[in-house]
């Protein structure tokens, strides 16, 4: 925390001491978010998914040779006990090496990738505990501490991703939200136990610990294809391991070790974008999908297409599929009594935008659905800029499972609605 | 003096003109108004300033850089726009590279979360950030797609212009007819009116100043009504440059991810 703090002062420091005060800017807002939930029967703690007054300081400095960009976050949580916090969400400077390499180096976002809220090449953090309340959708990306570089060629663009440490997904922690725990088995939070509060360890921040993405890039007949490749660490900690406390053996979340290779391609087709991506997970601790407390590797590919429908109406719509490989050794090992995901899982999504009232309203609907796991989770939300600096936004977040230990079945009691006011200035 | 000087030079053309070469005439006259409005210079940087005004006098402000590069005179063109305001999306970049057979195609990238889009553009009449402008008035419709008749030649604000009746050659959404008053002197168009099928006034669009940059005769100040809603748009060049030399590589991805500085502060 305190290194970000010098990063951001140090990018302060730098905007003071520039000559030409015209290129630096300010900005920002400050957002109350409220969240209650509609199940009762929540085993969380907290009666709110969501009360918090968040302020956002933007400030930018462009000079001849680069650019310094801050982001930094306040926010007063008053949904568990009262508490403040702060994050810096981006602190980076941006500068171009001759012509041909651009760099981006310090806390930044990253996303690549052609799904609409499906990643499978875009191995970089992800929050869904602010994806699931009612947060603003820059929050579903975390940002990480990384050196981003990319290298332009009348070939094409390659982009080396290197973060030092790394960073987990936020994945709901049992007091706010409440999740599945495969060991009890059942859905837990921490009103249940103290105990269900997940906070599984993280790989050690060591130099081999690193994280690097690579992606190639280059249009091929008006289509953006892309090759990639991720060496790291599954983001949710899927896996665990055992270690005896009294004799008696217990289950220790970490996040295996992986690999991605993947490739897409995007374009316009028939009035609208066509995409299509796939990957192959190589799940470097259990390669030959022996072990039960390790996931198997996967290989997983979606096929989207978006168009507008009508004046102000878009619709998409994707279809993924995920192949499991070792499936027979994997559900052999899978205990009684629970659900046991089949060899090839399906996802079908779709998202509806209207906009209306000079783009000033903006009615969206996004929903999940997996016919294999038999889950769906529906985001819903209608924002109404009241004046350019006055935003008001209502939605919700539905969840519903046969099962309880599906991606989205887990979450079946988080069901939440929000309200959000937001002042840009 | 002056009223029988243009009854003089208005009887001149009609003689001069028979009625078969009227509609090339507005055809050329079209052609030449839409190079001079759309294709001004070989390329232009213009720092715009838009209002977004409702039927109650609410003001909404827009505030960004719009670079644009003319591949082929009258044909491609590549656009490429920066926002600086509202704060909501400030930063956001979008690009446009119009195609003259219609397949245009748009990108947008938010920078908040790193993202780039490739958004479908079927849709031209879809407003441009919520304004009373379109697609198509950002970048022009061209000519080609109307036929076009001289309807007449008079005085607009002190102005001599042809008065040129446009109706699409296929049924589109846009309009039904659209009448143009074109400056004689610039071909720029000082006056458009657009109607529906019904010959409603839907549309009106107004060059309010028209300044000479770099030798180019420009429209600094324009209004576009929207007749039915009540609501109108202004979009004010705060400034404008032409042929900086832009060149391609500015309207790729690489640049919507990291704006041209050297352009876009």
């Amino acid at each position: 925390m305190m290194r970000q703090l010098a990063l951001f002062l140090a990018g302060l420091l730098m905007i003071s001491a520039a000559p030409a005060p015209a290129q630096v800017t300010f900005d920002g807002f400050l957002q109350g978010l409220y969240g209650g939930r509609l199940d009762k029967n929540n085993p969380t703690a907290t009666e709110q998914t969501a009360s918090e007054t968040r302020l956002q300081l933007r400030v930018q400095h462009t000079g001849a040779s680069g650019e310094f960009f801050g982001r930094l976050d306040f926010v007063f949580d008053g949904a568990d006990t009262a508490s403040y916090d702060w994050e810096l969400r981006e602190g980076y400077l941006k500068f171009r090496l001759g012509s041909r390499f651009d760099f981006k180096v310090g806390r930044q976002v990253l996303t690549w990738g052609t799904g609409d809220l499906i990643f499978i090449n875009d191995v970089f953090a992800k929050d869904y505990r602010s994806f699931f309340v009612g947060r603003d959708d820059q929050y579903l990306k975390e940002p990480q501490n990384a050196l981003r570089s990319e290298y332009y060629s009348p070939l094409g663009e390659l982009t080396l991703v290197w973060s030092p440490r790394f960073e987990p997904n936020r994945l709901p922690t049992g007091d706010r939200l409440s999740y599945y725990n495969p060991f009890v088995p059942g859905i837990v939070g921490t009103g249940l136990s103290p105990l269900y509060y997940f906070d599984p360890p993280q790989p050690e921040p060591e130099f081999k610990n690193a994280e690097i993405a690579a992606r190639l890039s280059r249009d091929i007949g008006g289509f953006n294809v892309s090759l990639y490749a991720y060496h790291g660490f599954y983001k949710n900690p899927m896996g665990a391991y055992v270690v005896m406390v009294d004799n008696a053996p217990q289950f220790v979340p970490y996040y295996p070790r992986l690999n991605v290779f993947g490739a897409s391609a995007r374009g316009t087709l028939a009035g609208g974008v066509l995409w299509t991506e796939g990957g192959y997970l190589d799940s470097r601790d259990d390669r030959d999908g022996k072990s039960p407390l390790v996931p198997n590797s996967s290989v997983t590919g979606l096929l989207g297409f978006e168009r507008q429908v009508a004046t102000n109406l878009t619709a998409n719509i994707q279809w993924q599929l995920d192949y499991m490989t070792d499936y027979d050794k994997f559900s052999a090992q899978q205990p009684q009594g629970v659900f046991v995901r089949d060899e090839v899982r399906h996802l079908l999504t779709s998202r509806i935008t209207k906009l209306a009232m000079s783009e000033n309203l903006t009615l969206s609907a996004f929903g999940f659905y997996s016919p294999t796991d038999e889950d769906i989770y529906v985001r819903l939300s209608a924002a109404y800029k009241y004046t350019d600096e006055i935003t008001i936004a209502a939605g919700g977040n539905l969840f519903a499972g046969r099962h309880e230990n599906t991606d989205f079945g887990q979450f079946q009691k988080n069901d939440n609605v929000y309200l959000k006011l937001t002042y840009n200035y | 003096m002056k009223g029988l000087r243009q009854a003089l030079v208005i009887a001149l053309i009609s003689v001069l003109t028979g009625a078969t070469t009227q509609a090339q005439d507005a055809t050329e006259i079209m052609k030449n108004s839409h190079l001079a409005y759309y294709y001004a210079g070989d390329d232009g940087l213009a720092e715009v300033n838009m209002k977004l005004i409702d039927k109650n006098g609410k003001v909404r402000d827009r505030e960004f850089s719009m670079l644009r590069l003319d591949i082929e005179e009258g044909g491609n063109q590549k656009y490429y726009t920066y926002f600086r305001k509202p704060s909501d999306v400030s930063r956001l970049s979008f690009m446009v590279h119009k195609s003259a057979d219609g397949n245009d195609k748009r990108w947008i990238y938010v920078p908040a979360v790193d993202l780039i889009k490739p958004i479908s553009a079927d849709d031209k009449n879809s407003s441009f950030v919520g304004s009373d402008f379109t697609y198509e008035d950002v970048s022009g419709r061209h000519w080609t797609e109307d036929e076009h008749k001289l309807i007449g030649e008079q005085e607009l604000d002190g102005k001599p212009v042809y008065v040129i009746e446009s109706v699409p050659k296929q049924e589109y959404k846009g309009f039904a007819r659209k009448v143009s008053y074109i400056d004689k002197a610039g071909l720029l168009p000082l006056k458009e009116e657009y109607f529906d099928k019904k010959g409603t006034l839907v549309r009106l669009f107004h060059a309010d100043r028209v300044d000479t940059i770099e030798g180019i005769l420009t429209v600094t100040l324009r209004t576009m009504e929207d007749v039915k809603k009540g609501s109108k748009t202004t979009v004010e060049f705060a400034s404008i440059d032409y042929n900086l030399g832009l060149t391609d590589d500015i309207f790729t991805e690489r640049y919507l991810k990291n704006p041209p500085r050297q352009f876009v502060k």
